[in-house]
């Protein structure tokens, strides 16, 4: 095994893409019976494996009323123990073996996350599967962590930037659970003690396999990982729930909202374009990706206009979170006086309509795209990086191959295809526009 | 646990060297087969190093390297040279030592090589580039962290508030008075005095060619020989009780931060002994410690809970500390995440309860144990990449000692749990401690503490019996608190000079 990983390495050295592959290593697949994908990736990270598990929900199957922020809340709860395993014992274990482990929920998944050493890949299967067939908590367990929750929303809820998400998402969306942050509204998560058998419910419809992927990387035996696997998750029973998530109709006009900040701040500039969804597919939202790099990068002449010469605002960015459904391309500054806001703003726009009537060239554009490759390779430097990279691909579209599949879509990126894009997402009725501002006195 | 494997990670090798007519030393850690090049380039100055009155000058320099030009490129030209490689330069500035961090992909890096050291060597130091960095630090105080942070203001000014009239006691980042009187003639000066060979290690790791290291020596070999005294560092200021500083602001949330100075750091055998206590006391973003147990686990009342026995900054993500942040003088803090207003008498009773607990009873054999074990295992993984393995291996030798995590191993293995429970009373205490607070209506927390009012809480749900005979225990637990020991300033004031 050590002399593949050394040529796995030396591939990547070349950085080419060869079959058109820019993940330069091999993801072996299984599907057990029950539906559960595993995923695995040898590296070379001699004694340490990165296990990942991979639930495909998150705020986006918040569709009930009242119940936003749930895949986080339910997220905690899955620390709370088994009748196997209680939360003291599953946490003494991961102490043994001195672990690193933790879990995040995001719009469209939630990871549970454990490095370790690869002696102790028994143990972790065995206690992993325990929690996700054999979950078990008390009411009162339940009730406590709600407060936990709230602790996690006052800690962000310093910075302006939980609230400009918070009222851009929530002008932008009308009808669909993007209309919410992951967090959630903060009436909800203050209601969140009285929603234990809600919790039990969002347990019983995502937590199955078939909607799941068990995801590991690093330092193991293919053939033993898989017996494992199917040993502790075997007996898993398949769900059946089939999330019904309102459609999003289209924006037809633009909407502005404003943040009055208690306390100093500098001003914040936050703007939203409706996007389509991630897919290795639609050349348009490829495109999109590249809009990014064009208007936000250090390069960028938007950027060295705004940062670098005239020093309008400290920081821009904007970028395109992949999404499974259509959400938003996202612009961020913050500007060093209120009457700049506008002017801005105004050089924002400027250089939009710019890119929809002047092709880039054939040079920036290769730029980019070398940009991109690079920036990918540099990022796989450790198994941990290298499972959330493969989890991600697989809660985005069921097949880890995305990743590849994105990165060759990429690669046929044409300037017309990036003004055309341009022309039909960044237009005044698809956007919306929040600023933030210092409250007047 | 492969412990061998672990250790010789690849094939590497580490050489430190001084060439012949040079003082710069190289710390190389070569890995012939790894795609990335990591060059880490330590700078033995910081912050400690601010004349008075230009409070920030070591952080505006660094800037001025790490995100300037070179007498060749201005910073835009050379933005455009780094992007197609994906290549990055970032930095880092803390009390003692600046960083500048260099990562490549080795196809390209001949070329950086020579816009990264060009930066260091050859810098531009334009008016423009001035300006703009002045202003990033400038916000980072004004709009981040004062407006947009409250657990890092806490902490921040936990570090201001312990090292008074002391060498430390210039923020990292400087002060909005400090940077205000900064000219670009003053960058000039300190760039001369500090940036000499002596002063200075650069640190490679990564499949990089290894003729660069001739190079690198010869190019450094340019700037002035030398190395400008160290600055003394007496002895932290005596803490007097419970010293309280408030730090008053519109928040819907209190963040705590509370410590003081240790005598020891890692170079000390001691100090392996106080890192078993620590992490079963707090170890940072685990479930493994007492305080999260107890204040986040059992009664819900915030996120986090966690407890540090030196300077630490998280590395992006990960749970794992930034490297090249090393300090002759460390200090203990509590890092207690927000609570609601109501609670934050309650929750700062059972922190400091805790560490009277701790520093009374010390571990059990078990948890010395268990702990110990977990410590064994958990540090192999602070090293999972070329890059942090190098800054490990610099703080090394800065601290003088052999590889930190090898060390860990050694000294950990050969501890009992009366070592531990020694240090616990050597070095920790509970009635002589700072304590920060960024809170709403802070005179009325003041006055709380002071009269030692009952705190108790409430649940939304019924909690164990055993937790409610505990809490009758601390929301009576008395505080030292007296009045001439309390400052209160607002947030507008923290920082300014």
């Amino acid at each position: 095994m050590k002399k593949i990983t050394l040529m796995l390495m030396l591939l990547l050295s070349n950085l080419l893409f060869s079959q058109g592959k820019i993940f330069p290593f091999k993801i072996n697949k299984v599907v057990l019976e029950n539906g559960l994908t595993v995923l695995s990736v040898p590296f070379d990270s001699p004694g340490i494996i990165a296990y990942y598990t991979v639930v495909r929900a998150g705020s986006r199957n918040e569709v009930e009323p009242g119940k936003t922020g749930f895949a986080h809340f339910f997220e905690h709860m899955m620390f709370r123990g088994t009748e196997k395993y209680s939360e003291q014992v599953y946490n003494d274990i991961l102490k043994r073996l001195g672990a690193d482990s933790n879990a995040f929920t995001s719009a469209d998944w939630t990871a549970y996350h454990i490095v370790a050493s690869s002696d102790a890949l028994e143990t972790i299967i065995d206690i992993e599967s325990d929690r996700f067939m054999n979950l078990k908590y008390t009411e009162e367990q339940f009730k406590t962590e709600a407060g936990a929750i709230l602790g996690e929303y006052n800690k962000s809820a310093s910075s302006p930037f939980l609230a400009l998400y918070e009222k851009l998402q929530d002008l932008a969306f009308t009808t669909h659970t993007y209309k919410h942050t992951t967090i959630g509204f903060l009436k909800d998560i203050l209601d969140m003690p009285n929603q234990y058998d809600y919790s039990l419910q969002f347990f019983d419809r995502y937590y199955r396999p078939e909607n799941c992927a068990i995801v590991v990387v690093g330092d193991f035996d293919q053939r033993k990982l898989i017996d494992l696997i199917k040993k502790y998750y075997g007996k898993w029973k398949r769900g059946n729930f089939k999330p019904e998530i309102p459609v999003e109709p289209p924006q037809t006009e633009e909407k502005i909202g404003h943040i009055a900040w208690k306390g100093k701040t500098l001003p914040y500039l936050m703007i939203g374009y409706r996007i389509p969804e991630f897919s290795t597919k639609n050349v348009e939202r490829a495109a999109i990706d590249f809009v990014a790099e064009l208007l936000f990068s250090r390069t960028a002449p938007l950027y060295q206009k705004l940062v670098i010469e005239k020093q309008w605002v400290d920081f821009i960015q904007g970028d395109a979170p992949d999404r499974r459904d259509p959400f938003l391309f996202i612009i961020t500054t913050r500007i060093k006086r209120e009457d700049l806001i506008d002017s801005v703003k105004n050089e924002i726009f400027k250089a939009i309509e710019e890119l929809k009537v002047k092709p880039v060239s054939k040079e920036r554009l290769e730029k980019v795209k070398s940009y991109m490759r690079y920036s990918f390779a540099m990022s796989l430097d450790n198994p941990n990086s290298v499972a959330y990279i493969v989890g991600n691909y697989f809660q985005l579209t069921g097949d880890p191959e995305s990743v590849n599949e994105i990165y060759s879509l990429y690669e046929k990126v044409t300037p017309q295809d990036i003004m055309k894009a341009v022309q039909k997402y960044f237009t005044k009725e698809n956007r919306t526009i929040v600023t933030l501002t210092e409250e007047k006195k | 646990m492969r412990t061998q494997k672990l250790i010789f990670l690849i094939m590497i090798t580490s050489i430190l060297a001084i060439a012949k007519n040079s003082e710069i030393r190289v710390k190389e850690l070569y890995s012939p087969n790894y795609p990335i090049v990591t060059f880490r380039v330590m700078i033995e100055t910081g912050s400690m190093n601010d004349p008075k009155g230009k409070e920030g000058l070591n952080a505006l320099t660094i800037l001025m390297l790490a995100q300037g030009g070179t007498k060749e490129l201005t910073y835009r030209e050379i933005q455009e040279k780094l992007y197609p490689w994906a290549a990055r330069i970032n930095y880092q500035f803390d009390k003692e030592v600046s960083v500048i961090i260099g990562e490549v992909h080795r196809d390209h890096v001949d070329k950086f090589y020579k816009i990264f050291s060009d930066l260091i060597l050859n810098p531009r130091f334009d008016e423009q580039d001035f300006k703009r960095n002045k202003d990033l630090l400038l916000n980072y105080i004004r709009a981040t962290i004062r407006s947009g942070n409250d657990e890092e203001l806490g902490k921040q000014a936990l570090v201001w508030f312990i090292y008074e009239d002391h060498p430390y006691h210039s923020p990292e980042f400087g002060t909005v008075q400090g940077l205000s009187n900064i000219t670009l003639e003053d960058v000039k000066d300190f760039y001369k005095k500090y940036f000499t060979q002596g002063n200075i290690v650069f640190g490679i790791a990564g499949g990089y060619p290894k003729s660069l290291i001739g190079k690198i020596k010869k190019d450094f070999a340019k700037l002035p020989k030398g190395k400008p005294e160290p600055v003394q560092l007496p002895e932290p200021k005596k803490i007097n009780g419970l010293e309280f500083l408030l730090i008053e602001k519109e928040t819907r949330s209190t963040a705590i931060s509370f410590g003081f100075p240790i005598a020891i750091n890692r170079s000390h055998k001691d100090f392996y002994a106080l890192m078993v206590a620590n992490s079963y006391f707090g170890e940072h973003r685990t479930f493994n410690g007492i305080l999260m147990q107890k204040i986040r686990g059992q009664r819900g009342l915030n996120y986090g809970d966690y407890s540090y026995i030196e300077h630490f900054v998280q590395d992006g993500g990960s749970t794992f500390p930034v490297p090249n942040i090393p300090r002759r003088q460390q200090y203990f803090s509590v890092w207690i995440r927000p609570v609601e207003n109501k609670n934050r008498h309650f929750v700062l009773r059972q922190a400091i309860r805790e560490l009277e607990i701790l520093v009374k009873n010390g571990l059990s054999k078990e948890d010395f144990e268990s702990t110990r074990e977990f410590l064994l295992n958990y540090s192999k993984l602070w090293v999972q990449t070329l890059n942090r393995r190098l800054g490990y291996m610099m703080d090394s030798d800065w601290y003088g000692i052999e590889y930190f995590v090898d060390k860990v191993q050694k000294e950990l293995r050969n501890l009992t749990v009366e070592d531990v429970n020694n240090a616990i009373r050597k070095y920790l205490n509970f009635e002589n401690i700072k304590i920060v607070a960024v809170t709403k209506d802070a005179q009325s927390f003041m006055q709380d503490l002071i009269s030692n009012k009952p705190s108790p809480i409430t649940y939304v749900s019924p909690v164990s019996q055993s937790i409610l005979d505990e809490d009758k225990i601390i929301q009576e637990y008395k505080l030292n608190a007296r009045a001439e020991n309390f400052k209160i300033i607002p947030v507008e004031e923290v920082f300014e000079k």
